[in-house]
Parts: C-alpha cells; sequence; structure tokens
C-alpha cells in the first residue's frame, strides 16, 4: 500500500467540492436545454459554466488522488479522466433529455472498471484510487459534454453531428462542418484535459495552498472556455457565441487577477530585477 | 505522374516547415524549462540552490504541444469553416493558441514558485515578464508551422482526417521529437556543466544546477541560446524527418498492393534507422565512453 505523503489540511472538504462540483455542473448542462425550449442559442454559454465547475472539482480530486505521491502521474490523470469520459459522453448523447444523466452514471461504470483493474489487477493499491477514478470519468464526462453544449448550442447527437456549410448563399447540412466530423471534439478533448490536471501540476510543492489551486482551475476553466466560444462561431449563431466570448472573457479576467494576488499573498518574496538572495549555507 | 510529383513538392514543403517546428518548440521549452530538465530546476531551491531560472511546467512536452497545436488547428478549422482565407485562419488561430500557452506559462511560473515560498524561492517579475514573451514568439512559430503542415496534409495531399484531429497527431509527435532529442543537451548538459563531462548526475550534485552566467546571473534566456545551437536544429531535424519520410512513404508508394507497400516501406524505414542508431551508439561508446574508474596510482 502506497503511503499518504502529503495530507490536506483545513480547507474546504473534499466531499463538499465534489458534491457542489457535480450538482452546479449538472444544473448548468441543463440550462442550456432552455435552447431547446425557447428556440434560442443564446444559452450555449451555460456549457462553459457547467466545465468550469466540474474541472475546478476535478482539480481537487486530482490533489486528492496524487497526495499518494504519484508526482509525475498528474498530467496522465487528466489524460484518464477524459479518455474514459468521451466514450460515456459521445454513447449517452443519444439519450436526448436524459444525456448528462446517463453520461454520469456510465463514465461512474467505466471509472469503477478502471479502477478496479488498476488498484487490484495491475496492484497499485492506492486507497482512494477507485473513487478517484469515478470521479475523473465523470467529470471528463461532464466537461467534453459541456464544450458540446457550448458549442453546438445542444447536447444531443444530432446536433453534434450536423454543420451548415454555406455555398452561394444556400446553407446546407454537412457531417463535415459539425462537431464530430470536424473533429473539434479532438481539441475539446486537449482542452479539458490540459486544463484539469495544470492547476495540482503548477501548484504543487510543500506551500500548496487550497484556494490558490482552486482559483488556478477557474482561471484555467475559463481560459478554455474563451477559445471554446470562438471555436463555436461557425456553428452557432455569431451572436450567441460573442455572448459566450464575453461571459468567458469577463470570468477569465476576474479569475487571473484573483490568481496574481493570492500567489503574491503565497509567494516568499516578489521582487522585480533584484539578484538571488543569500540562503544560508550557500 | 504530375500527382506524383505534385506530392512530393508538398511533401519536401511539408518537412521544411516541420524543421522550423521542431527547432522552435524545443528552444521554447528549454527557455521554459519544459519536460525532463525541469525536475532539477524545481528540485535546486529545495537544496538551497536559489535560482533566477524560469519554470513554466504546463505538462510533458507532448501532451502540452498536443493542446496548442490542437488549439491552432480547432480555431483554425473554425475560421475557414466561416470563409475565411487559409492564411488568415492560420494565423489567427495559432494566435489565439499562442495567447492560452503564454497564460498557461505565467500560471505555472507563479504557482510552482509560490509553493517553493519556505525554501525562500522568490518570485522574479522580470523573468515571468522577459521569458514569457520570448516563449510566445517561439511558440507562435512552432504552431504556426505544425498547423501549416496539418493544413497541407488535410487539403493538398487529401487526408481524410480533420484539421483538428491531424493537430493532435502532429502535435503530440512534435512535442515527442523535441521532447526526446533537444531536452538532453540543456538537462544533462547545460545544467551540468560544473560537473564533469560524461559523470551523470551524483546524488549529491542534485538540485545544483548552474545558476551564474558568464556575466551576471544565468535566466533562461542563456539556456534558449544554447539550445538554439545544437538541441534546437537536432530536435528539428527529427520532426522534419519523421515528417518528411512519413509522407514520402505514402506518396510514392500507397498504390502498390492496396496499400500495403507503404507500410513494408514504413517497417523498412524503421530497421534502416535501427541499424543507423546502433552504429552511432557503438562508434560513440568507442571513442567516448563508457566513464571509467580513474587508473590506480603506481606508487599506491
Amino acid at each position: 500500500m502506497t503511503v499518504k505523503v502529503e495530507k490536506i489540511e483545513g480547507g474546504i472538504p473534499h466531499t463538499t467540492i465534489m458534491i457542489a462540483g457535480l450538482i452546479a455542473s449538472l444544473v448548468f448542462l441543463y440550462l442550456t436545454y432552455a435552447n431547446v425550449i425557447m428556440g434560442t442559442e443564446y444559452f450555449a454559454f451555460f456549457g462553459g459554466l457547467a466545465t468550469v465547475a466540474a474541472l475546478i472539482w476535478g482539480s481537487h480530486t486530482i490533489k486528492h488522488l496524487c497526495s499518494y505521491g504519484i508526482g509525475t502521474g498528474v498530467p496522465s490523470a487528466g489524460m484518464i479522466a477524459f479518455g474514459s469520459g468521451v466514450i460515456a459522453m459521445l454513447f449517452a448523447t443519444k439519450y436526448g433529455i436524459a444525456a448528462p444523466i446517463v453520461a454520469v452514471v456510465l463514465a461512474a461504470v467505466i471509472g469503477l472498471i478502471l479502477g478496479y483493474l488498476a488498484n487490484n489487477v495491475l496492484n497499485m493499491r492506492i486507497p482512494v484510487m477507485i473513487q478517484s477514478l469515478v470521479e475523473m470519468a465523470i467529470i471528463g464526462a461532464l466537461v467534453l459534454m459541456g464544450y458540446a453544449a457550448m458549442m453546438t448550442g445542444s447536447f444531443e447527437l444530432t446536433s453534434l453531428t450536423t454543420g451548415n456549410v454555406q455555398i452561394l448563399g444556400l446553407s446546407l447540412p454537412s457531417y463535415q462542418a459539425s462537431f464530430l466530423g470536424g473533429a473539434l471534439i479532438a481539441t475539446a478533448f486537449m482542452l479539458g484535459a490540459i486544463a484539469i490536471q495544470h492547476p495540482f501540476n503548477a501548484c504543487l510543492g510543500p506551500n500548496w495552498t487550497q484556494d490558490r489551486m482552486l482559483m488556478l482551475a477557474a482561471e484555467c476553466g475559463f481560459l478554455s472556455m474563451i477559445t471554446a466560444a470562438i471555436m463555436s462561431m461557425p456553428l452557432i449563431s455569431m451572436s450567441a457565441a460573442l455572448v459566450s466570448l464575453f461571459v468567458a472573457i469577463i470570468g477569465w479576467y476576474y479569475t487571473y487577477a484573483k490568481y496574481i494576488e493570492l500567489s503574491k499573498r503565497d509567494a516568499a518574496a516578489w521582487l522585480e530585477s533584484k539578484p538571488i538572495p543569500d540562503v544560508e549555507g550557500h | 505522374m504530375e500527382s506524383i510529383v505534385f506530392g512530393i513538392g508538398i511533401t519536401a514543403l511539408a518537412g521544411a516547415l516541420a524543421t522550423v517546428a521542431g527547432a522552435a518548440e524545443n528552444t521554447e521549452s528549454d527557455i521554459g524549462s519544459q519536460g525532463d530538465p525541469n525536475s532539477q530546476v524545481q528540485l535546486a531551491p529545495q537544496m538551497g540552490y536559489i535560482h533566477r531560472i524560469f519554470n513554466k511546467a504546463v505538462a510533458g512536452e507532448p501532451p502540452a504541444y498536443g493542446l496548442w497545436i490542437a488549439l491552432g488547428a480547432g480555431i483554425a478549422w473554425a475560421f475557414m469553416a466561416m470563409q475565411i482565407n487559409p492564411i488568415l485562419a492560420i494565423v489567427l488561430g495559432s494566435g489565439i493558441a499562442v495567447f492560452v500557452q503564454g497564460v498557461y506559462a505565467t500560471t505555472a511560473y507563479l504557482g510552482r514558485t509560490a509553493s517553493l515560498a519556505k525554501f525562500g524561492q522568490p518570485v522574479y517579475v522580470d523573468i515571468l515578464k522577459s521569458m514569457t514573451t520570448v516563449t510566445m514568439a517561439h511558440a507562435f512559430v512552432a504552431i504556426f508551422a505544425t498547423v501549416t503542415l496539418c493544413h497541407l496534409i488535410n487539403a493538398a495531399l487529401g487526408h481524410p482526417f480533420p484539421l483538428p484531429l491531424l493537430g493532435i497527431v502532429w502535435g503530440i509527435a512534435l512535442g515527442a521529437a523535441g521532447s526526446a532529442t533537444g531536452n538532453p543537451f540543456y538537462g544533462k548538459e547545460r545544467q551540468y556543466q560544473n560537473q564533469k563531462f560524461g559523470a551523470g548526475v551524483p546524488i549529491a550534485a542534485s538540485g545544483n544546477i548552474v545558476r551564474y552566467a558568464e556575466a551576471g546571473e544565468r535566466n533562461s534566456l542563456d539556456n534558449g541560446w544554447f539550445s538554439a545551437k545544437l538541441g534546437g536544429p537536432a530536435s528539428g531535424v527529427c520532426f522534419g524527418l519523421i515528417v518528411f519520410l512519413e509522407l514520402w512513404r505514402t506518396v510514392l508508394f500507397e498504390e502498390i498492393g492496396a496499400g500495403w507497400g507503404a507500410i513494408i516501406i514504413g517497417i523498412i524505414i524503421i530497421l534502416v534507422f535501427t541499424v543507423i542508431d546502433r552504429y552511432i551508439e557503438v562508434w560513440a561508446r568507442k571513442n567516448y565512453g563508457p566513464y571509467t574508474k580513474p587508473a590506480e596510482e603506481a606508487s599506491s
């Protein structure tokens, strides 16, 4: 059994973050369904907010898992989250309005199988492994579904596989110009996978603080949302994409400024063009 | 015949773009101390060696470049789907991807350094400002060249994969080429110029990286200057050869045996390179190593 090398002191307990992340992300995903009900695309940005909520939860799950001394495994944790999540997400999109719930359940099953294989077949024997991999798979599925909802306006398979091509002023449906046909899902995969591992990977060390890492997670989420909003421009109406972009830029600016403030608070010193200070013994 | 000549021309152009991309990628990652040299930059303050070297650990190079290139390609794809001219679309896509890269670099440096407060490592704002912009410039060259070669593969050679998917594949390949080829010049050589050549890094020397330059204190621009000389071009040749040979075998031999021709040529290329690598390794060992114990004194 692996020894826990770092412990989480104080701050918000992991269970609270997990429950809040799951609920917030599901609620935001369902708010994008207002697009279908009202026949507009302006609610697409809620998909982006769903990814931010899930990524904050995900970064803390990685911290929870990697506190068992898995130093170099931090980026790969992001990859396995999305690798297992993409299967659940794609399969779930067939179920219409039930898609987010089906994605969560299916991802949990996939995560359970992967966790069992890692702990009992590969003999990793990390106590939180199964729970963490279940969480990671759910997060991966929710984040990908959030990007899909944000870029196409809906989380249903038909809207993911059809786009529009303008030929001589005529708008024709085309698989090639869609979220799946244009492989934007590949970009969404990498956007989420790097954003989920970066907060802990960047903040690890003896002076790790929870609020700084979670603020960075939100920053990474909004930064990815900015680019997702730009990529949604050919798939949804320009004004709806601009609403997403506007929300993302405001969220990103606020969290980035806050993160720099928190880094300033935690850093040993904040120096401008100064030489290396003398440290005792060297 | 004409289509083959056209294909070879595109192959040569893609290979040239890949060479530029590889050189820029390695220089960028070395200025940011990304990849395996990062562990020593991260360790140094914990051993008491406070330094002025940029430490932007976003991820390993392959996943990080997987994102930058997939992002550049995804945004370029989106702009092209909006009927924007491909060159402008690729420039805009690369520009936005570089913005994301720059933000990730600053947050990584701030986060890592703030978490080392216990050991007295300060945040140097001048390092943050001057190094981030230089890595962004190099990243732009790498992303633009790679997305362009993906577009050539897709549009000129008719590859069935859409642009973002080609981006993720070639982005990971680019990061892997730079990580495997270029990093030793920085991580194994530049950081340990104060150790005997070929001695490896003994435990006692862990974290004792070179922190002072020819004049003043060394920062990562000095490392970029060093790795641009050897590590960058080596990575460029590596990635350029990968792209060139991969496309070359496909363009010339795909027609033979319903695609099997290209696969067989691919296996032959791997075998030829295995023989070359083995020859170079044996030759280098004979001439430079292995590192031997110093000869016993005659008097003792």
